[in-house]
């Protein structure tokens, strides 16, 4: 396929790219010769695809040219931080290792998925693929229950709402669609104002609000009552990669590829702090910690940092190393564990490896790598209130792990004990 | 969560300055803000109670049940009840969930005003035209109404000395406002011969009488706290009171005593008021004013006039502060559009680039002394690393210091079809640039129904009272035949 029929701001940095598979979101592939700052003017990661031309056989060409430098790059940064990776030792009753196994592997997405969400009452699981179509999952028996087709292009986003009743999902055919998820049905008029691929949202815990980050460098607020526009907020100076509301609603974070991350007050649209880390990679996604004293944000230099935004001028508390993130989007998020009266809390994230890395948020420690995907993982979801991990990627299906209670040793080439095709069959 | 980022200048402020916004829907004619304060209940000349969003300014819900003006709204504690009083005589009781009526009430006579018990939703009192004002149980399905008196109480001497003429007036007195202490446990009201009266909810007699003024008194408001009253009374004087805690154990009515704190009036000018409120903590009254188009602020503490909201031009009647910020909205006369006061934040220019910092003066830059040094990058991204060795906690949720939203609290569902459902505008579009007025009876069809709105539909077969809902739907049904 042709680079130049894609968007202006896409082609602007073409030139200097090898040939790749055009429905890659994320041609922003290193320079060739390895060099270990990559390229300011590169485009930020695409979580799924948009065009429908490519083949596997592309696919696995990409992965191969990708695959050695950066593996050896990787190797050399954990080796550089192993002496400084002798953290202090945890207090005896706070595990130092998470023992989650895999048991569904759900089947059914014809292209990648882009992002997977858990609903907020925990009962369902939503999936989003460049295959435009978006899939809600049974999360205690993974069935299928309801595929979600409308949109016109590769769906890179979706939304829960707080009532976990209407699902959001933006599209790269630039329009927001409210579905209804008890029916299936989407609202008829889609939620249209942006001029270019939606690529982020986000609900306001009260329902009443959303937020959309868009490849046109904008964050709009929306009321989802009128589906009308109620705020632009004059964002970023590059595309817009990730959005998020506080838990009480007044606050929302934005970021983007110029690698900025913006705290925006609500009502009355100000950007009340700028986050900038010294290195200036593109940020791709950015969270609020469940209490929302900080703010969790991926960047493409394989770093994902926790930010104190609060004090001073916001200031990075923590960096979590040891996955790969140099091209795409990833998705990820916090979750608990330890006991009910000690729970701690870790981050988990996708890697381009394939594996789902989980770290605890204090020590920095990795605290398990869960294997199973081939292919990058783009999106990590946690559930609200069991200790489940929702993981999808580029290999089109969406894997599900959970902690087996009172299995206290890692099981060593743990089996997957269930596999649902019903998806499959529905699909051929 | 955003008051830590936010500018203390911006916070240390406490009175709106300028007209910020304007919500529509319909003509208003009475507002009430949510306890909770995002939402903002407007009661319309047609009759429908409408529930604005505050953050979005947009209608979360209509309430269609009242066939003319609303006149009073009253809030439940957890926001999910709220009461109308409209001209129709019916008082109806909604909740808003899924904006069912559950209970409406229908009085003898005209209502000045209706509010809900603090604590307890099934209980109102309601000041009526010419009648004694009633205490409504409506725990049942069959309301019970309970005659408030409104004769004042006289001390001893005076009640011996009484003529016939006086007890005749006392007893002719009627209550033209009737409001429910922050603990429900009295009723304050004011009578249309210049008193006011302390009643006691459980005995429903009263337990204290003061003659603020000669006049009628046309509304009584209290502080969130309780802790003091304002009275607007036809004799274009505003009162404030301080109420002294009646749940005190060591409280005696026979002692007591409500001396005016406050009297605020325009002496020069001669003004009425329509309508007076206070704001979030009680430091400012604010009321609107009778055939002008301003709003006064006055600050309670010195009982100085700091502040006039000018804005719209027109008339404006019911004033109504925000409950926990610097915000008042008020309605129109005669466009019925709200109007919304706020304070204005400018935009801190060193937020968006964090390399800025707002100086004063100049001051002289003094370069650190490693700044220039020539570090390996490994090494420094190492010591960084190093540095993140702090514990973090991302789980712990702080208390709630305001009345901000919680999870777990009744959230007002998030309807999508609400704009659909009948438009504001009179002027509907038939085609492209083709405009025609609408049709004065359209869109007005539920008047004449008994099945209204569909929440209401739901609750009637949920109560399995069959019969009465489908003869109802019958007659509809042959009438579309």
């Amino acid at each position: 396929m042709d680079p130049t029929e894609r968007s202006p701001k896409r082609r602007r940095s073409t030139d200097n790219y090898v040939e790749s598979p055009p429905r890659r979101r994320s041609l922003s592939h290193s320079p060739t010769h390895g060099s270990p700052k990559y390229n300011l003017t590169e485009r930020p990661a695409r979580r799924s695809y948009s065009r429908a031309d490519s083949d596997d056989e592309a696919d696995r060409r990409y992965y191969r040219d990708r695959r050695s430098p950066r593996s050896s790059r990787s190797r050399s940064r954990r080796r550089s931080r192993s002496p400084s990776g002798a953290i202090v030792t945890p207090p005896p009753e706070k595990p130092t290792q998470l023992h989650y196994q895999p048991y569904f592997i759900l089947r059914g997405h014809k292209k990648g998925v882009a992002a997977v969400k858990f609903s907020p009452d925990g009962r369902w699981i939503a999936s989003c693929s460049s295959d435009a179509t978006i899939k809600i999952w049974d999360s205690k028996t993974g069935e299928l229950a309801h595929t979600l087709e409308g949109h016109l292009a590769g769906i890179s986003t979706i939304a829960w709402s707080p009532d976990s009743k209407i699902l959001a999902s933006g599209s790269d055919d630039k329009s927001i669609r409210l579905w209804d998820v008890t029916t299936g049905q989407p609202q008829p008029v889609p939620l249209l104002g942006h001029h270019n691929y939606i690529y982020a949202l986000a609900f306001s815990p009260k329902g009443n609000m959303l937020v959309s980050g868009s490849y046109d460098e904008a964050v709009f607020l929306w009321d989802v009552r009128a589906a009308r526009v109620m705020r632009s907020l004059p964002a970023h100076s590059d595309p817009v990669s990730g959005v998020d509301f506080v838990r009480d609603g007044t606050l929302i974070v934005s970021c983007a590829s110029d690698g900025l991350i913006r705290v925006w007050d609500t009502a009355t649209g100000q950007c009340l702090r700028t986050l900038v880390h010294e290195d200036n990679a593109p940020v791709t996604n950015v969270r609020f910690s469940p209490n929302g004293k900080y703010v969790l944000a991926w960047t493409l230099d394989s770093c994902i940092r926790l930010w104190n935004y609060i004090e001073g001028k916001g200031r990075c508390v923590k960096t979590y190393q040891g996955h790969i993130n140099k091209n795409y989007s990833i998705g990820g998020a916090f979750g608990v564990y330890g006991t009910r009266d000690y729970p701690y809390a870790f981050v988990a994230s996708g890697s381009e490896d394939g594996s789902v890395v989980l770290w605890d948020v204090s020590s920095k420690n990795v605290m398990q790598r869960l294997e199973g995907h081939e292919g990058a993982v783009l999106g990590v979801d946690a559930h609200p209130t069991q200790q489940v991990i929702v993981s999808a990627g580029l290999d089109r299906t969406i894997r599900l792990w959970r902690v087996e209670e009172s299995n206290g040793e890692a099981v060593a080439g743990a089996k997957v004990d269930g596999e649902i095709e019903t998806a499959v069959a529905e699909e051929t | 969560m955003n008051l830590s980022l936010v500018d203390p200048f911006v916070l240390a402020q406490d009175c709106p300055e300028a007209l910020t916004g304007r919500l529509r829907s319909g003509h208003s004619t009475s507002i009430r803000f949510s306890h909770r304060g995002d939402l903002l209940a407007s009661g319309r000349l047609d009759g429908i109670v409408v529930i604005f969003d505050i953050e979005t300014n947009g209608v979360a819900r209509k309430l269609r049940g009242h066939t003319r003006q609303v006149q009073s709204l009253s809030w439940s504690a957890n926001d999910r009840y709220i009461l109308s009083a409209s001209q129709d005589w019916k008082c109806v009781l909604w909740d808003l969930k899924d904006g069912s009526r559950v209970r409406t009430v229908r009085l003898e006579s005209p209502i000045f005003i209706a509010e809900l018990h603090p604590k307890n939703h099934l209980l109102f009192v309601a000041a009526l035209f010419e009648e004694q004002p009633l205490l409504v149980d409506i725990s049942s399905e069959i309301p019970k109404k309970l005659a408030l008196p409104s004769a004042p109480l006289r001390p001893q001497i005076e009640r011996d000395n009484a003529t016939e003429k006086q007890a005749a007036q006392d007893a002719k007195q009627t209550s033209t406002v009737t409001v429910f202490t922050p603990s429900g446990d009295y009723i304050i009201s004011g009578t249309n011969k210049g008193w006011m009266n302390i009643i006691d909810t459980s005995t429903r007699q009263v337990q204290y009488s003061t003659r603020v003024t000669s006049h009628l008194i046309i509304y009584i408001r209290t502080t969130s706290s309780g802790s003091h009253i304002v009275v607007n009374s036809s004799d274009r004087i505003i009162r404030t009171f301080n109420l002294p805690d009646l749940a005190d154990p060591s409280h005696s009515f026979d002692t007591m005593r409500l001396e005016v704190e406050h009297k605020f009036q325009d002496v020069v000018n001669r003004l009425s008021w329509n309508h007076v409120s206070f704001s979030s903590t009680g430091e400012y009254v604010t009321a609107s004013t009778w055939m002008n188009h301003d709003i006064y602020v006055w600050e309670r503490g010195h009982g100085s006039l700091v502040k006039i909201l000018e804005g719209p031009k027109e008339e404006l009647s019911v004033v109504e502060w925000h409950p926990h910020r610097p915000f008042v909205a008020a309605v129109g006369v005669d466009s019925g559009r709200v109007y919304l006061w706020s304070i204005l934040t400018p935009q801190r220019w060193s937020a968006l680039a964090p390399d800025f910092v707002e100086v004063e003066e100049n001051v002289e830059y003094a370069e650190r002394e490693d700044e220039f040094d020539i570090q390996p990058i490994e090494e420094l991204h190492k010591r960084r690393l190093d540095l993140e060795d702090e514990e973090v906690d991302v789980l712990t949720v702080e208390p709630r210091k305001t009345a901000e939203f919680q999870p777990g609290e009744f959230r007002m569902p998030v309807l999508l079809d609400i704009e659909g459902s009948d438009s504001e505008d009179e002027v509907v579009a038939v085609g492209a640039g083709q405009f025609r007025r609408k049709s004065p009876g359209a869109g007005r069809d539920w008047m004449n129904d008994e099945t209204q709105a569909s929440g209401d539909e739901a609750r009637k077969t949920a109560a399995a009272s069959g019969s009465a809902s489908a003869r109802s739907n019958g007659t509809k049904r042959r009438r579309a035949e």
